[in-house]
């Protein structure tokens, strides 16, 4: 079943390949159809999912013997909410892209391909599989950047490229350099990751590891200092590009430390925790404040990413049960939010051709519809209680206090400036008269546009006044990652830190 | 009654390269006395082709039945001069097909030739003869005689056009520094044979295990002399310079075919010197391998990302690429090499198909602007450069990938790790620039018209771009055919 996950996406894209270049009315909504097939199925996976800690649907199949490389594909709580996240943006930032009228069936083809690769990713249980979807994705993503882009398309898309590339490189070695040794020391080669954790590590190989892998992750998350290629790929990225950049590649990274750095070198990731947090916060900090001067909408959203996925790896490295789950629902909190943030700044655009914050003003007078919208996912973004944003945060925020006690308060300072930055920008756009002349004529959102940001708002409400449909599924995959880390290490997680105490999801947990 | 005796000769050994000789002898005797239209020459070297890996097939049965049964020594043949192991027939295999897709990619070539079309039909096969004794000799001096005849069908070919100047200045080129290495690679192997006074390859091999040598100066500088040698045919660094001019200058018709062959034969011959004949010393010579990888790799990425003509970037992939497969042989291994030398040598015809499709089979020179917007002139020869540059570049799911992970696995499994990660390094700076052309293709706009692309450069982009697709996915069966390719 998982297979037909990625499958499906694949085969869409090659029946919209096929479809004759002269229907050109077809090609988007035919994509549009296709990629509902997938979402479907994963949305058949979450209402089967069962919360437990093991894997689910797992299916192998040796891909080539000698090696040790197979085809192995698996779901649990950590990865479930990622592949049902993918499954519901793709779709709509494919619907989102009525705008773009040049080469779309080309455009249809790269967002499917990448869907496929993205959903990869998530499900491979083989380090050599997972290293070829997070590279395939490349590619797609490349071209999207690069063909539907705006002005500085072509060096925001190499400069993505050659970053994760670098990133990829450092990753591939430690895969083979960890591949190398279990060999070695099992005397038979398997690149599964059940197998690679069982690998013996000398303290120092298992730093280097770690640094390796944590590095290419970090560059995509992207974690302080090696985040300064997000910002150009955003701003130049044409809207679906930035909606599936910001709420799904980026959570390849956080994805990929929670996965395989917390089980594979759970040494080093206790000893590295405090370093990781620190770039963290520097990233929370860092990212807020650029966020509150950027002249440009886009720009904007990208920083407040940089922020807002800061507490996503403190939330990892922090290691307890509230930080843990924090870390994965807000992967999903920050994908929807920011995704819908940049659905409506490409609405505003296609209407203005510019993301300029001065162009506008007293946007709410003309577009109340957008105007309610836009304010509804700031709020959900700034962590307003009874929104997704704050459920998250706030695990994160809770659950780091007793193990990195300092990083979390000064973390919690980026609470308040995301406010600030996201709370000046609505002000300036929306607030006040309507000056300008272009402004003034702006037509609200259509039905179309309404019916693309309504799922999501209402995912986020949803998420925000009961976690616990997707805490339920995560806690278990969280809970046995942890046991891992104790096992494995002396490292004892505070008290106040497992689960079945109060902090724990909304207080409704036996 | 006086009876003569004949010594038996196992003519199997050599079947493929007397075919190969008789197809080329048999064009050029054709085309004199019935001056026959192009296409009958390329059905005769069609047929040579198809009966000549016909026969590896018959040798690569027979050298799995000798491995079986343990009858290895029937496999050495012509007192010494041949061998025919698993390795010799895989090389020999891949020189073969490369020769078929080399002459379809420059059919457009030899029609343009003319009369003279026979004498590039005739250089193929001739080149393709002397490779293929190179990859199977077990001595040095055939080795030897191998490279030269191949060599100097090269040189010829590279010069091979209706009109003049650069293509003659290509020639010229790769003819003087050729020899010159040719020469270098010679002078070695006396070197080699005065300190062991051996020259076959398994003595060379038995006379390191049953002697230790205290002085070896004198085997150490002819190793390092047939490793120069070797590695200006391969255009490893620093031995590379050659390279750019030669690929630009020279018809590109058949450059893909030239450097595919040069590189195939190159490296099989070197990896059987360095670890059939003189794996003990390898305390020597690993380290200067790994320091001429590091330096192909380093020299040629970095310097590929200013060329701005299509033909000198690839010359300098073609560099960096060497780099790679030599950490293949640093490895200790042959699969991955093979593997490699293998997928690249598809590779590296279809781009060269696509140059001469793009700037005419018979050019010199094809600027990076003459891509621009190639993607929609001409969607499927694009689509089909892309794939061929994105293995080249090593992206997962393409053959490069296959290749680079086995390579590298190797030589990080023989305790080279600084080596993978400088080839990891390479490897992305590579990206760059096989991301530019990519760039011009898809990126830019152009008012331009398509291209018409031929029937016989259809055919080889559609077996190069599926090669590096499947091979990619599924590489199972080749890696299993090199890894059973292992030399005596």
């Amino acid at each position: 079943m998982l297979t037909w996950l990625i499958a499906l996406p694949v085969i869409g894209a090659a029946i919209v390949a096929l479809v004759p270049g002269r229907l050109k009315e077809l090609h988007l909504p035919l994509g549009v159809a296709l990629a509902v097939l997938p979402l479907a199925l994963a949305g058949y996976v979450f209402w089967v999912f069962e919360p437990i800690a093991e894997y689910q649907f797992v299916q192998e199949a040796v891909w080539y013997e000698p090696w040790g490389i197979s085809w192995s594909l698996g779901i649990d709580g950590v990865s479930m909410p990622m592949v049902l996240l993918t499954a519901i943006l793709v779709p709509i930032a494919l619907a989102a892209s009525t705008s773009i009228t040049r080469r779309t069936k080309e455009f249809v083809v790269y967002t499917l391909l990448l869907e496929a690769g993205m959903i990869g990713v998530f499900l491979a249980l083989d380090l050599f599989l997972f290293f070829v979807f997070f590279e395939a994705i490349l590619i797609p993503m490349y071209f999207i950047i690069g063909i539907w882009g705006s002005d500085r398309r072509i060096y925001a898309a190499m400069k993505f490229f050659i970053f994760t590339a670098f990133g990829s490189a450092l990753l591939l070695a430690g895969i083979i350099a960890l591949a190398v040794t279990y060999a070695d020391q099992f005397g038979s080669a398997s690149f599964a990751l059940s197998d690679l954790m069982n690998v013996q590590l000398s303290t120092s190989a298992e730093r280097w590891l770690f640094v390796a892998f944590a590095l290419a992750f970090a560059i995509k998350v992207p974690l302080f200092p090696v985040h300064t290629w997000l910002p150009d790929a955003h701003t130049e990225a044409p809207t679906a590009g930035s909606v599936l950049l910001a709420a799904v590649l980026l959570k390849l990274g956080t994805y990929g430390l929670l996965r395989f750095n917390l089980s594979l070198f759970p040494e080093a990731s206790v000893d590295a925790a405090w370093i990781m947090g620190t770039l963290a916060v520097i990233g929370i900090i860092y990212g807020a404040v650029v966020a509150i001067v950027q002249p440009d909408l886009k720009r904007l959203i990208a920083y407040s990413s940089v922020s807002h996925l800061g507490f996503i790896v403190l939330g990892t490295f922090a290691l307890t049960s509230g930080s843990l789950q924090g870390a994965v629902i807000q992967n999903v909190n920050h994908g929807l939010v920011t995704g819908a943030l940049f659905l409506l700044v490409g609405m505003i655009y296609e209407r203005r051709h510019t993301k300029q914050i001065s162009e506008f003003g007293g946007l709410q007078k003309v577009m109340p519809v957008f105007a309610g919208f836009f304010l509804f996912m700031i709020f959900a973004s700034i962590g307003l209680p009874g929104l997704n944003g704050f459920v998250g945060e706030f695990l994160i925020l809770v659950g780091s206090y007793s193990t990195l006690p300092a990083l979390a308060i000064v973390a919690a300072i980026g609470v308040v400036l995301a406010a600030i930055y996201m709370l000046w920008a609505y002000e300036r756009v929306f607030t006040g008269v309507p000056d300008k002349e272009e402004n003034i004529a702006l037509s609200d959102l259509s039905i179309r546009e309404i019916s693309l940001l309504a799922p999501l708002a209402i995912l986020v409400l949803v998420i925000g006044l009961y976690p616990n449909v997707l805490l339920d599924k995560i806690a278990p995959s969280t809970e046995a990652l942890l046991d891992h880390i104790e096992e494995q290490t002396e490292f004892v997680i505070p008290e106040p830190g497992r689960l079945g105490d109060v902090l724990v999801a909304g207080g409704d947990h036996e | 009654m006086i009876e003569i005796t004949t010594p038996e000769v196992s003519w199997i050994a050599i079947l493929p390269e007397l075919v190969l000789a008789l197809g080329a002898v048999g064009v050029l005797l054709v085309e004199v006395q019935w001056k026959p239209a192009t296409r009958v020459l390329g059905a005769i070297s069609a047929i040579t082709l198809v009966i000549a890996i016909f026969f590896t097939f018959l040798q690569w049965a027979q050298a799995g039945d000798a491995l079986e049964v343990g009858g290895l020594d029937e496999l050495v043949a012509f007192s010494g001069m041949i061998v025919m192991d698993g390795f010799a027939v895989f090389g020999r295999f891949v020189l073969l097909v490369m020769a078929g897709l080399g002459l379809l990619a420059g059919w457009r070539l030899v029609e343009r030739l003319n009369r003279r079309g026979a004498e590039a039909i005739a250089l193929v096969l001739l080149a393709t003869t002397g490779f293929s004794i190179m990859v199977a000799s077990n001595n040095l001096v055939m080795m030897f005689l191998g490279l030269e005849i191949g060599s100097i069908s090269l040189y010829i070919l590279a010069g091979l056009t209706e009109e003049k100047t650069k293509a003659d200045e290509a020639a010229m080129k790769y003819f003087l520094l050729g020899s010159f290495a040719s020469a270098i690679f010679i002078y070695g192997v006396a070197l080699l044979y005065a300190g062991t006074g051996q020259l076959e390859i398994l003595a060379i091999r038995q006379f390191f295990t049953e002697f230790i040598v205290t002085r070896p100066a004198v085997i150490l500088i002819g190793l390092a002399l047939i490793i120069v040698g070797l590695g200006f045919k391969v255009s490893a660094a620093p031995f590379h310079s050659w390279a750019p001019d030669v690929y630009q200058g020279a018809p590109s018709g058949v450059v893909g075919y030239m450097a595919a062959m040069a590189k195939i034969a190159g490296f099989l011959a070197m990896a059987r010197i360095l670890l059939t004949a003189v794996p003990q010393l390898d305390d020597s010579w690993l380290p200067v391998i790994a320091g001429i990888s590091a330096l192909s790799m380093l020299v040629g990425s970095t310097i590929a990302l200013v060329q701005s003509d299509v033909r000198r970037l690839l010359a300098y992939s073609g560099v960096a690429h060497a780099g790679f497969i030599l950490t293949g042989i640093v490895g200790g291994a042959t699969t991955g090499m093979l593997f490699y030398v293998t997928v690249y040598a598809i590779q590296l015809i279809g781009a060269f198909a696509v140059v001469a499709v793009v700037s005419g089979p018979s050019s010199s020179g094809s600027s990076i602007d003459e891509y621009r917007g190639l993607a929609r002139r001409s969607p499927a020869l694009g689509a089909a450069f892309a794939v061929l540059l994105l293995g080249m570049a090593g992206l997962p799911l393409t053959s490069g990938f296959v290749a680079k992970f086995g390579v590298f696995s190797e030589a990080w499994a023989n305790g080279y790790g600084w080596l993978v990660i400088v080839a990891l390094l390479a490897s992305v700076i590579s990206f760059a620039f096989y991301l530019r052309v990519i760039v011009a293709m898809y990126m830019d706009e152009t008012e331009e018209e398509g291209i018409v692309v031929s029937l016989a450069a259809r055919w080889v982009l559609t077996i190069a771009v599926a090669g590096t697709v499947l091979a990619g996915i599924l590489p199972a069966p080749l890696i299993d055919l090199a890894a059973d390719a292992f030399s005596l």
